[in-house]
């Protein structure tokens, strides 16, 4: 056992460190010139009360719920190629590919679906898509449910999502 | 033997020095001794073509590159395989590949084990010059018949597709036709693939212009795990690969059989029968056990078995499939013995002389018969005369033997329930060995591990603790 304690010399020799206490005023005083300012004016807290008021700082690099972009036909992008299931972390992806007989495409799916409750909003399958078929542009922050699976959004919902920012169709 | 004995030289590639067989095509000798070398149009089982070029090599001695499947080892040959020179050739040629080439992976089932992603991975020009809109069109998702989806655009004309069809099953149906840029595969007019061996071409095609149309968009190859086993469709035990994906959202689930090369049995391909025959060993599956038609619990099911075996006074009569693993039949063999029954594997039922052919299909559709004569088993029809306890191992011919009592164990759901049914697991479930026709013995893995597994033969007749046999 002994061979394994190892000696650390300690650093804290000056006067100032041995103190303590200044290094604890140091690391409370953006704390405490919130406190001083708050007080001052309690009107300029930042703070939203959610939901009778709803946040403005949505921005077009904010990953919101997701949604299944269109072709200027109208009709589906996504040709179930299956990146955006692989390269999710969460796996919460579940696709089901079909031949897509419309003559536009050879595939296309079946079933789209996104367990928004596994789901960790990190945007790597939007960034895994090679198609643009599948983006997080809606803004969409919350989705409400009584039963979990009203969480599991299927692909007319996401096909019904709409871009928060304008331009419909896909950029591929 | 009057040949030659085989003259091995030595060769130096990339300052290694290696000893090969004199006159081996270097290639061959290449991909053997570990060096990644491109190529698509040469093959072990079709031999060299010399059509597409990305095989090349630098040889000392020698002007310009050459391609090693069209280079034949001789003493103190130099080859060298990763030179600067030899990555820009490469390239270049690749890049030729790709001039018409749809680059559509992301609908391609090929995508993932493509020879094309995986060479433009390695060597690629990232960046095409030929703008989509120049290239040339031709037939997409064609139906060339047998299961088999043709795509023109994403062919890079290796031709062993036809090499296949006109050297080996020697059909001929597929063939190249027009000049330059515009050849491209296809069958002559009106006629369609018509062999029962044509699905070995997608295995062939090392691109995705040769597609299976049973695995067409059922799952991406990734996804898919590789275990080597052996086709249970004849007693001629071709070695496979099962592939298949236990995805969260779905069971282990068999998704096709692949040809795994066995020299000694079925080289490098194997029937469409046997490709196919995935779908009948995972539809229709038995999962509970029954007492009669009513479902009851394994434990109970494994209890009533004893009870009824140790209580029946009269004759008893086992009967064993001739699908089933070595290792079973002798568990049966014992089994058969302990409780004083008859041991039965009747051959007759699995005999199906209109499957046969001269290649690899045999008459007897069991994969295990030479087992069963291995194993000293009876392999007539027991007669039925008196009071029979009929216990049957999944034979299909359970039915021809009049019996008073019936226990079955079974793989598959029946049309009509016995006294007692209990499930078993099918052979993806469970691992063993299996002797085939020319007597050559060959282990298959344990494949799928489904979420509920229906338990082993095995583990049914742990109730007589016959102990721990295995021949192997």
């Amino acid at each position: 056992m002994t061979n394994r304690v190892k000696t650390v010399p300690r650093y804290n020799k000056t006067a100032k460190e041995r103190l303590y206490l200044p290094a604890i005023f140091e690391g409370l005083k953006v704390t405490a010139k919130h406190l001083f300012v708050n007080v001052a004016d309690i009107n300029a807290v930042e703070t939203l009360e959610y939901p009778e008021e709803q946040p403005t700082d949505i921005t077009e690099r904010y990953r919101g719920l997701h949604r299944l972009t269109h072709r200027e036909d109208g009709s589906i992008r996504c040709v179930a190629c299956f990146m955006c299931a692989t390269a999710c972390p969460a796996q919460c992806i579940h696709i089901v590919a079909t031949e897509r007989t419309d003559g536009i495409e050879e595939k296309m799916p079946q079933i789209f679906e996104i367990d928004t409750l596994e789901c960790v909003f990190c945007g790597y399958c939007v960034e895994a898509c090679p198609c643009d078929a599948i983006r997080m542009d809606t803004g969409i922050f919350s989705v409400t449910g009584k039963r979990r699976e009203d969480f599991v959004l299927t692909k007319e919902q996401l096909l019904a999502h709409k871009s928060a920012f304008g331009e419909d169709t896909s950029r591929a | 033997m009057s040949e030659k004995v085989k003259k091995m030289v030595k060769i130096t590639v990339d300052d290694r020095t290696i000893e090969a067989e004199e006159g081996a095509i270097l290639l061959q000798v290449l991909l053997e001794n570990g060096f990644e070398i491109p190529y698509y149009c040469y093959h072990e089982a079709l031999g060299p073509d010399g059509n597409c070029r990305m095989c090349m090599v630098e040889i000392e001695g020698k002007k310009r590159p050459q391609i090693s499947c069209d280079t034949f080892v001789e003493e103190g040959l130099i080859v060298r395989t990763d030179t600067e020179n030899i990555r820009r050739v490469r390239r270049g040629i690749l890049e030729l590949q790709l001039v018409n080439h749809p680059v559509d992976c992301p609908v391609c089932d090929q995508a993932g084990e493509c020879s094309l992603q995986d060479y433009y991975m390695e060597y690629g020009l990232y960046h095409g010059k030929v703008p989509k809109a120049e290239k040339l069109h031709f037939e997409k998702h064609l139906d060339l018949g047998r299961n088999v989806m043709l795509d023109q655009e994403r062919c890079v004309l290796c031709k062993r597709c036809v090499r296949f069809t006109g050297n080996i099953v020697k059909t001929g149906e597929l063939g190249v036709v027009e000049r330059a840029d515009h050849s491209h595969i296809a069958t002559l007019p009106g006629r369609k693939l018509e062999n029962g061996y044509a699905m070995n071409v997608v295995d062939l095609c090392p691109v995705g212009a040769l597609t299976s149309k049973d695995f067409r968009f059922k799952q991406r190859v990734w996804f898919l795990t590789s275990t080597p086993s052996v086709c249970h469709g004849c007693a001629t035990g071709c070695a496979i690969y099962i592939d298949h994906a236990k995805t969260k959202f779905e069971d282990d689930t068999i998704y096709r059989f692949r040809p795994r090369k066995n020299p000694d049995i079925n080289g490098h391909f194997i029937c469409d029968e046997g490709r196919l025959s995935y779908k009948a060993l995972q539809e229709n599956r038995l999962r509970e056990a029954r007492a009669e038609s009513s479902s009851i619990g394994f434990e109970e099911a494994a209890a009533q078995m004893k009870k009824m075996v140790e209580s029946w006074q009269g004759r008893i009569v086992v009967l064993a499939d001739a699908n089933l693993y070595i290792e079973e039949l002798e568990m049966v063999q014992i089994f058969a013995n302990r409780i004083g029954g008859k041991l039965h594997a009747p051959l007759d039922a699995y005999r199906d002389p209109a499957f046969e052919d001269a290649w690899l299909k045999s008459a007897m559709r069991a994969a295990n018969a030479k087992g069963v004569e291995r194993l000293g088993i009876d392999t007539s029809m027991p007669s039925s005369r008196g009071e029979v306890l009929l216990i049957n191992f999944n034979h299909p011919a359970a039915g021809d033997v009049k019996a008073r009592r019936q226990i079955d164990l079974l793989t598959h759901r029946p049309e009509t329930f016995a006294d007692l049914t209990l499930p078993i697991a099918a052979w993806s479930e469970t691992s063993g060995t299996l002797v085939n026709e020319a007597g050559i013995e060959q282990r298959c893995e344990q494949a799928l591990f489904p979420n509920d597994p229906v338990p082993t033969l095995m583990t049914w007749l742990e109730a007589w603790d016959l102990g721990e046999r295995c021949l192997v």
